[in-house]
């Protein structure tokens, strides 16, 4: 009886195993790999991407000393410009909260908002602060920048206040010191991530597809679900609007979304030439129609974020306009099942920290 | 292996991440009485834990020691379903039958203590339980693999193993459908029929190579954590009495243990009738907890009704998304949920996919947000008995997501318990 039945298992596994040979060689594949992946996106995006930012960041620095010597208004708009450029490579950056980036908690000291503008007006008459402190997170980075080269008072102030100027001089010298050490760190951290593609949570490939959603459920809910007033019964919040005091926030968005969509699809950080994405590792996992409906749901979410010809903050402002930023929030929302849910779900990668018994 | 796990969750500062740090707990329906300790006090539990494994080991005050780790972990298991692991249950259930299972009638410190409970010999029935607790894993296990997706779309293995392409050697061949197939159809065989060959004694040597092989196996490519050793370790009760006899005496001379036993045979007839009763209910528990899904309509997996404590492991890859609206009844306007500011993101991964995690979620953002007041600079609202909807997306074993639960039932307004839940929406395949 034993013998029998090990002998039918046997025979049962046997036949099994070429009854599926052929059923292979029919839709044959070229076997996919994710170091492939992960080497072009850090060769081909991050290390791009962060000597950009660096060189802006660098420009930023020193376009501030020029004005710091010589404070006219022509040379806060060299500053301004150096800050938008940077600002805008922060989008690409701010995706890879991983390794270097991470470990010095870089995503959160440059990219916080909304800015606490009375903490900063403190900070500046008391002085004696410390800008690596946990509760100065909102004092410090872009939006801190924003609100200082943008406020109506900000030329004056910079021509007469000292410890306005030298406070804005110690955030961008605290951003210069941190980058140089992200990108520092980087030409060590390339090879760990370009071989780190296991599933468990703590992998490179696995942080890596947590945190491009995390960034961009970021982007959908703090750059226009909290302004528009989603966690607040639709009563509209423009104070938390990001980048205000310039109004570029529809800029930031479109490329956030933009450089999500390049990310997503592999594309070169310098020329968007098409590279090894997740789009791939999708179509390699027979989802070509899933494919088509992220990258067709990517174009539509900026599609109407171009439509909008003035400022976030006035759009909030205008009743009219709410049913055109319901439809922009609506088609950022759908997305989130179609990167979260199917493509994750399609790549087996663990989004817990513990063990999991698949039920 | 107890005294392992038990050192392994607060090392893994588990105990932290699981018990300390969540605003809200998802207890079990009948359970929602458990609470947690308050703050660090959430350490005593798995202290004692790690103290009474440490005596069940020694074989030192036994029984009060088994109470103790059986009491001690079960209530930690009953905190919070996102917790729920198949293994921790089994874990649960063996150290309440080592309570009744005097395992320290011989090389123990009790037995020295107390030189009057010395036995060598034990009823058959303290074996027999174990075992037949063994089986009861295995067989369900195999029986829950016959299912159309395990058997003939071998998934969720193919999403699984796939993902493990980059493993050196043998990653192509993971990546190949076939090899999906082959893990699927031999899971499935293993766990249907090992615990026969187990038994006979022919066979049990080759048995327990097996034993090793999967579960080796299994704990190389999946997080599965301490099971693949439980496991590898509770099979050797399996074995003859005559192995379990020579290895004892290896480590009895290593201890130089005195061999001799006083012969003291009491016999106690009365208690034989309530034993048999006991066992008998046990038994038939244990047999009808697991088959308890065929009385709820429509897909096992999808809508996971009588899911739970039914032995069903590494079964399926489920992914969802939720998001949850509290909405103002009398003006309609609406909150959207951010899962993160109340869970962790364990328990929202867990909570996603599981239509009762939901509503208890649901249940709890409608205490939550009662009475509070939301404002910008023109106007304020005050929430009152407020409405929570949900809008839930879950992909099941690699299939395009489909709708879970719709955004039009009121969740505060159903109700919570075992009966066949009709508002989530029909599994399409």
């Amino acid at each position: 009886m034993l013998k029998k039945l090990v002998g039918f298992v046997f025979v049962l596994s046997l036949g099994f195993l070429f009854s599926c040979k052929d059923k292979n060689k029919d839709g044959d594949q070229a076997d996919f790999n994710k170091s492939a992946l992960l080497e072009n996106v850090s060769g081909n995006i991050i290390l791009p991407a962060l000597n950009s930012f660096d060189h802006e960041v660098s420009g930023l620095k020193s376009s501030f000393m020029d004005f710091k010597n010589n404070p006219t208004n022509a040379n806060l708009d060299i500053v301004k410009s150096n800050w938008k450029a940077a600002y805008l490579t922060w989008q690409t950056v701010k995706i890879f909260d991983f390794g270097p980036v991470r470990s010095i908690g870089f995503k959160n000291a440059t990219g916080t908002y909304p800015v606490d503008t009375a903490k900063i007006q403190t900070n500046i008459s008391n002085g004696g602060y410390n800008l690596a402190a946990v509760n100065n997170l909102d004092a410090i980075g872009f939006n801190a920048l924003d609100y200082l080269l943008y406020n109506y008072d900000a030329l004056n102030r910079f021509q007469n206040e000292t410890a306005y100027l030298s406070y804005t001089e110690e955030v961008i010298e605290k951003l210069y010191s941190e980058t140089q050490s992200v990108v520092n760190a980087w030409v060590n951290y390339e090879s760990v991530f370009n071989k780190s593609t296991g599933t468990s949570s703590t992998s490179a490939f696995s942080e890596f597809v947590n945190e491009f959603n995390r960034d961009y459920e970021l982007a959908k809910t703090a750059k226009v679900g909290i302004p528009i007033g989603k966690a607040n019964l639709g009563l509209v919040k423009p104070e938390y609007v990001e980048a205000r005091y310039s109004g570029i926030s529809f800029e930031l968005l479109i490329e956030s979304i933009k450089r999500l969509k390049a990310v997503y699809n592999g594309n070169s950080f310098a020329n968007n030439t098409s590279g090894v994405g997740f789009s791939n590792y999708l179509v390699h996992l027979e989802k070509v129609g899933l494919d088509d409906v992220i990258n067709d749901k990517f174009d539509l979410i900026i599609a109407d974020a171009e439509a909008f010809t003035v400022t976030l903050e006035e759009a909030i402002n205008n009743p009219s306009m709410m049913n055109q930023l319901d439809e922009l929030y609506l088609h950022l929302q759908q997305q989130v099942v179609n990167i979260k849910t199917d493509m994750t779900s399609a790549f087996g990668v663990l989004i817990t920290y513990q063990d999991n018994d698949g039920d | 292996m107890l005294l392992f796990s038990s050192v392994r969750f607060i090392l893994k500062g588990w105990v932290e991440t699981q018990y300390i740090e969540p605003k809200f707990f998802f207890g079990f329906l009948g359970f929602e009485w458990v609470k947690p300790l308050e703050g660090n006090l959430m350490y005593i539990p798995f202290i004692i834990m790690v103290v009474a494994a440490l005596f069940i080991v020694l074989g030192l005050f036994y029984r009060v020691s088994t109470l103790l780790f059986f009491v001690c972990f079960t209530y930690v298991e009953l905190l919070d379903k996102s917790n729920y692991l198949n293994h921790y249950y089994f874990l649960s259930l063996m150290s309440f039958l080592m309570m009744w299972i005097p395992a320290h009638r011989d090389f123990s410190i009790d037995a020295k203590l107390f030189p009057k409970i010395r036995r060598t010999e034990t009823a058959a029935w303290h074996i027999g339980i174990l075992k037949f607790q063994l089986a009861v894993v295995y067989i369900f296990a195999g029986i829950a693999k016959i299912n159309s997706d395990w058997l003939f779309e071998a998934q969720p293995l193919k999403i699984w193993l796939q993902a493990h392409h980059n493993v050196p050697f043998i990653g192509g061949l993971l990546q190949e459908e076939i090899t999906a197939y082959f893990f699927s159809w031999m899971g499935c065989l293993y766990d249907l029929f090992i615990v026969f060959f187990l038994l006979n004694k022919r066979t049990r040597p080759f048995a327990y190579l097996a034993v090793i092989f999967f579960h080796v196996v299994t704990w190389l490519l999946f997080p599965i954590g301490v099971f693949p050793w439980v496991m590898i370790f509770s099979t050797t009760l399996f074995f003859s009495v005559k192995f379990h006899q020579t290895m004892l005496n290896g480590l009895k001379k290593v201890f130089r243990w005195t061999a001799t036993v006083p012969n003291l045979v009491r016999k106690h007839t009365g208690s034989q009738k309530l034993v048999r009763f006991a066992l008998l209910t046990y038994i038939a528990l244990q047999i009808i907890i697991p088959l308890r899904f065929v009385l709820y309509p429509g897909n096992l997996f999808w809508n996971e009704e009588g899911f739970r404590f039914s032995w069903r492991v590494m079964l399926m890859h489920k992914e969802g998304h939720a998001t949850f609206y509290v909405t103002d009844k009398a003006t309609g306007r609406t909150i959207e949920i951010d899962n993160t500011d109340y869970l962790t993101v364990r328990q929202e991964d867990q909570m996603m996919t599981q239509p009762d995690m939901i509503l208890q979620f649901a249940k709890y953002l409608k205490q939550e947000f009662d009475g509070k007041t939301f404002s910008n600079k023109e106007q304020s609202i005050t929430l009152h008995d407020p409405a929570v909807h949900a809008e839930v997306f879950v992909s099941l074993n690699g299939r395009p997501s489909q709708k879970f639960i719709d955004k039009k039932h009121d969740l505060t307004a159903l109700p919570y318990n075992l009966k066949h839940r009709d508002w989530i929406e029909p599994f399409e395949k």
